[in-house]
């Protein structure tokens, strides 16, 4: 059981999984959309437990509805395109018009990326146990963190809780025929989960759980998210309807992002506590970073590469899509947990 | 060393904060949801593909930080044990729920999760039912291994529809000047109705404003949809015509779902939640020097 | 060390004070045992210690209190839990964490320690109970005891001086229960920390006691708390084991604690009882045997689930009017057996007849039209809003709404209930819970009657009512089946003992059979080995 590789850091993992669905969301040019998908098979394949192989047909049943699906949706609604396959009568709303082949190949193209995406975040939820990523909450977060503990203690509980109460009802001769059937069984759920939230709290209030914020801090935090907001909604709106304006659009809403994050480090810094095992940052993480970010820098800034490549387009009319090496190879980047992780945790 | 206006003002002015927070991550929030009906009526030349890709992700992103702005806000002062046993047990109970629906094949969009959510709300505040409808998607994603992009938008609006139910409670309460003792018979059936109504709209509201978020994912920039220079009533038709035809009886299912066990279990389960909070929950905490309630 | 001084506490809500005038003083590292009625206040005095009472639960309290030269009152809960380390009854619901480590870490998480102090207390904390063996284990994987010990080695992460416990061992099996009794007497003499225990089951810690507190009920006027050594505070109290019952009826003194002790005066008694001209050979009171055709014939069972053999071929016999006590081992299979009885489990093999016909084919619901189950936990029954609503739902799942085989208020009145009709059942006491519980399953009149472990947790006067209850059931010609852990409830009541164990009856006979095995043995029987006495009344009525 135990690989040689090492196994990653949940952190690592959440970055190559967005880094995944930025790639897949910007470069619309299907070859590279393809490349990405592919990819994110092969680091499925070399890090989710072999029995588990639901992981790798998963998205592929996600591909064969999807794909179609939306080459079906967007065909029938988009009417822009020279190679007109079939009329429909133009007093159908919305579908009225010409199908072209140009709207199916779209269609097809956003059902690739989408399931690249899923792709990547099916390989996220079985390469991360979810208590992991529940340590990972950020210290702003901490009680939140400390919710999400108890829901996931509490859930086997529960189970055993409804099957025990279901028995106990047939016994009396209840018999599970309607929705008002379920009363007996929900009812005796809540109160006992309600009387053991109270035992819990008083076990965690024995253990010294519970604190009271400096006021002033709040005061700070507050005026902080309340800027940053208002930044980001002024940055979208500006963005969305004056259109010369997108460069400032753009800076404003970094801003206010910039800030709303400051507001979470801030908050952050007035919980104490510590975090009994950290996971210690390793070699092999900051390597999937790495990748990882050399496909983003690919994809983001303007480098002296044939860049147009990414935004192919079928309209006007259906032409073979162009591929740029160099570019391809900045995707590969995001192959890097193939070559050096392990995953193999189940969930929870 | 404040002085006692001091003290009022300051608590003036954090309400004032706080308010104008939810009024902003709920307009982004509503943002997300109207943009594309915008959209053609200023739309750049329709081939214009450089950016319009940005749009989704960019949707993501700020209904994502509008989520953590809401949340941090929430959470607020502090949350006492009570809150947070209370929340996770509640949400451990609404969760296992959550996998019945995934077990059991169910017509359409029903989902069990929306009317304890609602209840909750109902029963223990706004802010109580913001943070179990956002973190009852969380959990039940996680375990489940449903997380993904779509989870931001899954949170916020479920977080949304629990701190609503929490304002409609303030609202019945004052209109009908109810006081803290035992709800009679009557009015109980007046909550039920009410919360029936509340949970019928938001069933079809959450699937509304999933299918929006989805639309651009699914099928692309939406300048490509039409051509540029649409009416925003047109678009708004089309936009109507188009959900009509796909999603309605989806979320039918999920808004009728909603109404029936509203109705049929929404008595039993608020005579529990109300008693309880009565005699367990309404503590005064000397430690924090308020009600444990918000 | 801990001082109480003229304390009076009434809960928010209550009419009469939950504690009265209450003043006592515990020194440094005693071991202190608290006992007394249901509802007397131990929960309540407990909680003072570390500042629950009032700060989590409200009401109103005066008077003072003083626990290592803290005032619990004044600096509340989250300050004491650095002296004053909690465990509380039920293991289900004290834990946060999923695994054994990060449960005891949490509350360190929570004082900001810093990680290397925190591993160090860690260890610590699962060495001094044993649990190094368990600590990547998931909670939910470890049994009761263990699960208990984990909660102990979490209070003890602050290194508290003082450790409170709330009757730790009632949701317990034995074996699970001695486990937990050693670890804290062990830490007690050990470490020296200071123990105050709520226990009902005294047997095992009164020898280790260095102080017992009596705590008498509240219809008392003024509550006079009876504090001391223990054998002088067991002069002055009324419910106490068996031995020492007994030792205080044959004037034995000083006052045995444990079987050791108590074997000297036996000895000395039986050979003054055999000294005496023309007495009988010491004989155990003869049980009913019932004459009646069996109610319940179980023939060959087997059981197994996902392959793991629960039962193998088990048979037994219950008749009219007797009552039958299945013991065994956690995991013997006792609960399968029951389950199997009401058809919530299918048998693989082997018949089960029920007066006669068998029940194969028949629903759950149909068969326990006859057959009355109260299970392991009676609160998962309730769910109405009122006592008699209760009844009405059992009559109504049943269709026997207008011909009810009991008239419902008759059934209230005999199990104690009556002026209840109208209460919440939620809010009612556990031993009162328990008889609606019972009422709600035995309103259709079943012939037949299945109790899972109904005495958990209650105290001896509880205990003494259910046996009283049962026992008029009997004479009424119902069968009972009763699954207990209970030695000594079960020599009271029992007409047959069956022992089970790995899923096979190993014994099936009287009473006595349980002298044999030195785990069922109850006390008297270990006191007087070689005789068939069982129980106190045994020995006093020769």
């Amino acid at each position: 059981m135990q690989a040689a590789r090492p196994s990653l850091d949940a952190r690592a993992w959440s970055f190559w999984a967005v880094t995944v669905m930025i790639a897949a969301s910007l470069a619309r040019n299907p070859l590279y959309t393809a490349l990405v998908l592919l990819v994110t098979i092969i680091v499925s394949a070399t890090n989710v437990p072999v029995h588990n192989n639901r992981a790798i047909l998963s998205p592929l049943r996600f591909a064969l509805i999807v794909i179609p699906l939306s080459a079906l949706f967007n065909c029938l609604t988009i009417h822009l395109g020279q190679h007109v396959l079939f009329r429909l009568p133009t007093w159908i709303p919305l579908l009225g018009g010409p199908v072209t082949a140009e709207g199916l190949v779209f269609g097809a193209i956003n059902g690739l990326a989408l399931t690249a995406i899923f792709a990547s975040f099916a390989v996220f939820n079985h390469v991360t146990p979810v208590r992991d990523l529940v340590r990972l909450t950020p210290r702003a977060f901490h009680e939140v963190g400390v919710v999400i503990s108890i829901a996931l203690t509490f859930i086997p509980q529960t189970m055993r809780s409804l099957e025990r109460i279901r028995q106990a009802q047939a016994v009396r001769g209840h018999r599970m025929r309607g929705l008002r059937d379920w009363l007996p069984i929900v009812i005796p759920l809540l109160v006992s989960g309600l009387e053991r939230s109270m035992g819990l709290a008083e076990a965690m209030v024995a253990r010294g759980y519970g604190a009271v914020y400096e006021k002033a801090q709040l005061l700070r935090t507050q005026a902080l998210l309340a800027l940053g907001t208002l930044a980001l909604l002024g940055g979208w709106l500006l963005w969305l309807f004056v259109l010369l304006q997108r460069g400032i659009a753009m800076a404003v809403m970094l801003v206010g992002a910039g800030i709303v994050l400051g507001a979470v480090w801030q908050a952050g810094r007035v919980v104490t506590h510590t975090v009994y095992k950290p996971r210690q940052w390793t070699a092999p993480d900051t390597l999937v970073v790495l990748g990882c970010v050399l496909t983003l820098v690919i994809l983001l800034l303007p480098l002296p590469l044939d860049r147009n490549t990414l935004y192919y387009s079928p309209f006007p009319s259906l032409s073979w899509p162009s591929f740029d090496v160099f570019v391809g190879l900045g995707f590969l980047g995001l192959l890097v947990p193939a070559m050096i992780g392990r995953g193999g945790q189940q969930p929870i | 060393m404040q002085t006692r206006t001091g003290k009022l003002g300051e608590v003036r002015v954090r309400r004032l904060i706080s308010r104008a927070i939810y009024m902003m991550s709920g307009a982004i929030g509503v943002l997300a949801f109207l943009y594309p009906f915008f959209m053609p009526t200023v739309s750049p030349a329709p081939l214009d593909m450089a950016h319009s890709q940005d749009a989704p992700l960019m949707t993501v992103t700020l209904v994502g930080l509008a989520l953590i702005a809401l949340l941090i806000e929430l959470q607020g002062q502090s949350i006492s044990a009570k809150t947070v046993a209370l929340l996770g047990v509640l949400i451990a109970i609404t969760s296992v729920l959550r996998f019945i629906e995934t077990a059991m094949p169910m017509p359409g969009g029903f989902s069990p999760i929306f009317a304890p959510i609602i209840l909750a709300g109902y029963v223990f505040g706004a802010r109580f039912g913001f943070l179990m409808g956002a973190f009852t998607l969380l959990v039940s994603g996680l375990v489940t291994g449903g997380v993904g992009p779509w989870l931001p938008y899954q949170m916020f609006t479920a977080g949304w529809a629990g701190l609503t139910a929490g304002w409609l409670a303030r609202g019945i309460s004052w209109l009908t000047r109810s006081s803290n003792g035992v709800p009679s018979s009557n009015s109980l059936r007046l909550d039920i109705l009410v919360l029936c109504l509340f949970g019928f709209v938001w069933g079809l509201l959450y699937g509304a404003i999933m299918n929006i978020w989805f639309w651009p994912f699914a099928v692309g920039p939406v300048e490509q949809t039409w051509s540029p220079g649409t009416s925003l009533g047109q678009t708004l038709s089309r936009y109507a015509a188009f959900y009509l035809i796909t999603s309605l009886a989806w979320d039918m299912m999920r808004a009728i779902g909603n109404v029936v066990l509203i109705f049929l279990l929404g008595a039993p389960t608020l005579r529990v939640l109300n008693r309880f909070r009565r005699r367990f929950y309404f503590e005064v905490n000397p430690h924090a020097g308020r009600s444990t309630i918000t | 060390m801990i001082h109480f001084d003229q304390l009076t506490y009434t809960y928010p809500s209550a009419s009469r004070p939950a504690l009265d005038c209450l003043t006592l003083d515990i020194a440094e590292g005693e071991f202190v045992l608290i006992t007394g009625p249901s509802g007397a206040g131990k929960s309540t005095l407990l909680r003072c210690l570390n500042g629950l009472v009032p700060h989590f639960t409200g009401g109103s309290l005066s008077g003072s209190i003083t626990v290592a030269e803290h005032d619990p009152v004044a600096e509340g809960p989250q300050a004491l839990c650095q002296t004053v380390g909690f465990v509380f009854q039920d293991p289900e619901a004290q834990f946060v964490m999923d695994r054994v480590e990060d449960e005891i870490a949490f509350a360190l998480e929570n004082a900001a320690i810093p990680p290397a102090e925190m591993r160090l207390r860690v260890e610590e904390a699962l060495h001094l109970l044993d649990l190094a063996p368990l600590r990547d284990r998931p909670l939910e994987t470890l049994s009761g005891g263990e699960k208990q010990r984990v909660a102990i080695g979490a209070a003890l992460a602050f290194r508290p001086r003082i450790l409170a416990l709330d009757e730790p061992t009632s949701q317990l099996d034995p074996e699970s229960a001695e486990d937990v009794l050693q670890a804290l007497r062990r830490l007690n003499q050990d470490l020296g920390l200071t123990t105050v225990l709520v226990e009902h089951r005294l047997e095992r810690v009164l020898p280790h006691a260095d102080r017992l507190v009596y705590l008498p009920s509240f219809d008392k006027s003024k509550q006079q708390v009876l504090s001391g050594p223990p054998r002088q505070v067991l002069h002055q109290i009324d419910m106490t084991p068996p031995l020492v019952t007994l030792s205080k009826a044959l004037g034995w003194d000083p006052l045995p604690l444990s079987i050791k002790e108590g074997r000297r005066f036996a000895g000395a008694y039986i050979a003054q009882r055999q000294a005496r001209p023309s007495s009988p050979a010491p004989q155990a009171a003869s049980r009913r045997i019932s004459s009646q055709p069996p109610i319940l014939q179980v023939k060959g069972v087997c059981f197994a689930y996902d392959g793991a053999t629960a039962l193998d071929g088990v048979s037994l016999t219950v008749g009219a009017g007797n009552l039958v006590v299945l013991m065994g081992r956690n995991g013997s299979g006792k609960t399968t057996l029951l389950k199997c009885i009401t058809g919530l489990l299918r048998p693989q093999r082997g018949e089960i007849l029920l007066e006669g016909k068998t029940i194969a084919g028949r629903g759950t619901a149909d068969i326990c039209r006859n057959v009355g189950y109260l299970p392991q936990d009676p609160d998962a029954l309730l769910f109405a809003d009122t006592v008699a609503e209760e009844l009405q739902v059992t009559l109504r799942n049943q269709g026997l709404e207008d011909s009810p085989p009991i008239v419902p208020s008759d059934l209230l009145a005999y199990l104690g209930l009556a002026g209840l009709a109208s209460s919440y059942p939620r809010d009612l006491s556990v031993g009162q819970r328990q008889r609606v519980a019972l009422g709600a399953v035995t309103i259709t009149r079943p012939n037949l009657l299945l109790l899972d472990e109904p005495t958990r947790g209650m105290d001896y006067q509880a205990k003494q009512e259910i046996v009283r209850l049962l026992r008029e059931w009997q004479a009424a010609g119902m069968a009972v089946l009763m699954v207990t852990h209970d030695v000594e409830l079960a020599v009271q009541a029992a007409d047959r003992v069956v022992l089970l164990s790995q899923g096979q009856v190993i014994a099936d006979d009287t009473p006595s059979v349980l002298t044999a095995s030195p785990l069922f043995a109850p006390q008297v029987a270990q006191l007087f080995p070689g005789t068939e006495w069982l129980t106190v009344d045994d020995v006093l009525k020769d």
